[in-house]
């Protein structure tokens, strides 16, 4: 054991730089990926800008705060949220709607989610369904 | 027309008689005519006259009466006719009403009905290699763990995962058993009734939320084909009852989770309150002797409250806190405390780390015994490199940190391990995974030894 010292040390600190390399590196990647999307134009999901036609524009120049318009998840972003929080995410085509809606119950308890949330989580997976 | 006809002809009678009587009297005879006689012929003319006027006017009201019974005839030879459709078009519904009658019923849809398809099982399978420091390597594992799924109504499920393992006799003190051995386990069986949109009732054999782990990470779920250390000092189920659910935090997907239980909890294997008797799920509700008692009895309570905040689809952060507190020992006197702190973290789909806090402390006849450990892990997939290999975007590279303090050991209580474990997983599918890892263990119990384990694993 006293003889694997050394070596093990330096295999842990090999170990230690390479998993420190991964995090950082896929941090970067996954941020730098955000920031480019986040020049694009504006995503579909939270809140949608207002209209910006310029005559609008320019006739109502005072208020020039955008309005913030709330959007409702749809079933297909609530399921990128859930489901790949804990296994990677199963095709909508795997499964009929039949065995989606008993599986949907199953995750619903398992993952602890809204009702609501569930439902449109369902209603997506069945209009996508293998049958 | 009758009428008409007669007084034409008498018309063309009087002129007649008249020329008759012209052409045969003689002149003189004429002119033999007295006023009498011509009066008379004259009165005769005018009463002949008024006749023909009479019968003029007789005519035409007769000809006004007559196009009003045209009129009428017409009329309703028109309603007939109406009739007649009104009573075709009915023979020919009372047709199509007998030939519908004759048809099947329409079938509920499929997916409402009551057979089949509310019945489902999913469930894992793993067939795992491993080569531990100082011993022969070897298939040591096969795992089959069906998870079997009836979904009565739209509100009520019951669930039960069994997990059936074929294992080789490899020691940890490298002694062997003879052959293989085998077991099936029965890894949880719960009832669970959806009462509203932000809440669950369950009942039976239940997995328990200290952490998200046993929940939501076990079996092929996790990147590691092994557990954390540290998830040994806590239960992972128990039998009881169970409020769960899921409260929305505005429009954009946050939630609140909530879980309380109560269950059974853990016990004392040797009766006594020694603390390497510690049994985590032993107050099951049978004794040995098949009275029906717990071991003590005074179950446990328990409860996790969590925070899941997403910033859009695949980036999220999870925080959770949990615990759970009750008696142990068969007299009572001596408590078993866990905390248990959890975080999760997704930046994008292909970057994903979590990790628990967890720490336990209990009551015996030596003393209080405090033990703890933690593990994060991190996992990111190479696919976000964008890189035009296929084999490279199919893989994972994964790390973990665990440790545990103060654990059962082969020494007793007072194990101290820490253990560094990388590794890759490559996906053939989404659902057909083989890891592989290898662990750097730093231990003063002489059982932990470093490991290489290679796993194929089937989520289906």
């Amino acid at each position: 054991m006293n003889t694997s010292k050394k070596p093990k040390a330096r295999v842990l600190t090999t170990f230690t730089a390479l998993i420190a390399v991964m995090l950082i590196s896929g941090l970067a990647s996954t941020l730098c990926a955000a920031d480019l999307k986040s020049d694009a134009p504006a995503p579909k999901t939270d809140y949608a800008p207002a209209s910006t036609n310029s005559v609008t524009s320019n006739a109502t120049a005072p208020e020039t705060k955008p309005a913030v318009v709330k959007k409702q998840l749809t079933g297909a972003e609530l399921y990128s949220m859930h489901c790949n929080r804990c296994h990677p995410e199963r095709y909508p085509t795997e499964r009929t709607a039949a065995q989606w809606k008993t599986i949907m119950l199953h995750m619903q308890v398992r993952a602890n989610l809204p009702a609501d949330q569930s439902k449109l989580i369902l209603q997506y997976l069945q209009e996508n369904s293998g049958r | 027309m009758k009428n008409k006809m007669k007084t034409h002809r008498l018309k063309h009678g009087l002129v007649a008689v008249g020329c008759v009587l012209w052409m045969a009297l003689p002149p003189r005879a004429a002119a033999q005519v007295s006023l009498a006689d011509f009066n008379a012929l004259r009165d005769a003319v005018q009463k002949l006259s008024e006749q023909v006027q009479s019968l003029q006017q007789t005519n035409i009201i007769r000809e006004q009466t007559h196009e009003k019974d045209v009129q009428q005839i017409q009329q309703l030879q028109e309603k007939l006719a109406e009739t007649q459709q009104i009573a075709t078009n009915a023979e020919q519904k009372s047709i199509e009403a007998a030939q519908t009658q004759t048809q099947p019923p329409l079938r509920e849809p499929i997916d409402e009905a009551t057979v089949n398809h509310n019945f489902m099982m999913l469930g894992d399978a793993e067939f795992q290699y491993v080569k531990a420091a100082g011993q022969h390597g070897g298939f040591v594992l096969a795992d089959f763990a069906p998870i079997f799924l009836y979904r009565g109504g739209d509100n009520i499920l019951f669930e039960a995962g069994f997990d059936t393992t074929l294992q080789n006799g490899l020691n940890s003190d490298g002694t062997h058993d003879s052959g293989s051995t085998s077991s099936f386990d029965l890894s949880f069986a719960q009832l669970d009734y959806v009462m509203n949109e932000c809440m669950t009732f369950s009942a039976g054999d239940l997995l328990l939320p200290l952490g998200t782990y046993s929940e939501r990470s076990a079996g092929w779920l996790n990147k590691f084909p092994d557990d954390p250390l540290a998830v040994s000092l806590i239960p992972g189920g128990g039998i009881g009852v169970e409020l769960q659910g899921g409260i929305p935090l505005g429009d954009a997907g946050a939630l609140v989770n909530y879980q309380i239980y109560g269950v059974n909890g853990p016990s004392s294997s040797e009766t006594n309150a020694d603390p390497t008797a510690l049994d985590l799920g032993g107050n099951v509700g049978l004794k040995s002797d098949n009275t029906v008692a717990n071991l003590h009895g005074s179950p446990v309570g328990g409860g996790r409250l969590g925070v899941f905040k997403p910033f859009k689809p695949h980036y999220d952060v999870e925080l959770g806190v949990s615990g759970q507190s009750g008696e142990w020992d068969d007299s009572g006197t001596y408590l078993y405390t866990a905390g248990v702190f959890d975080a999760a973290l997704h930046l994008g789909p292909n970057f994903q780390a979590n990790g628990e806090y967890i720490l336990t402390r209990y009551g015996s006849d030596q003393g209080f015994v405090n033990q703890q450990g933690w593990w994060v892990q991190a996992g990111y997939k190479l696919a976000g490199l964008d890189l035009e290999f296929p084999v490279i975007n199919n893989v994972e590279l994964v790390g973990r940190y665990d440790n545990l303090h103060n654990a059962p050991g082969s020494n007793g209580l007072g194990a101290n391990t820490s253990r560094y474990t990388t590794g890759f997983i490559y996906y053939f599918t989404n659902t057909l995974l083989f890891e592989g890892d290898y662990e750097f263990v730093h231990s003063n119990d002489p059982s932990q030894v470093d490991q290489l384990i290679l796993q194929l694993s089937y989520g289906f």
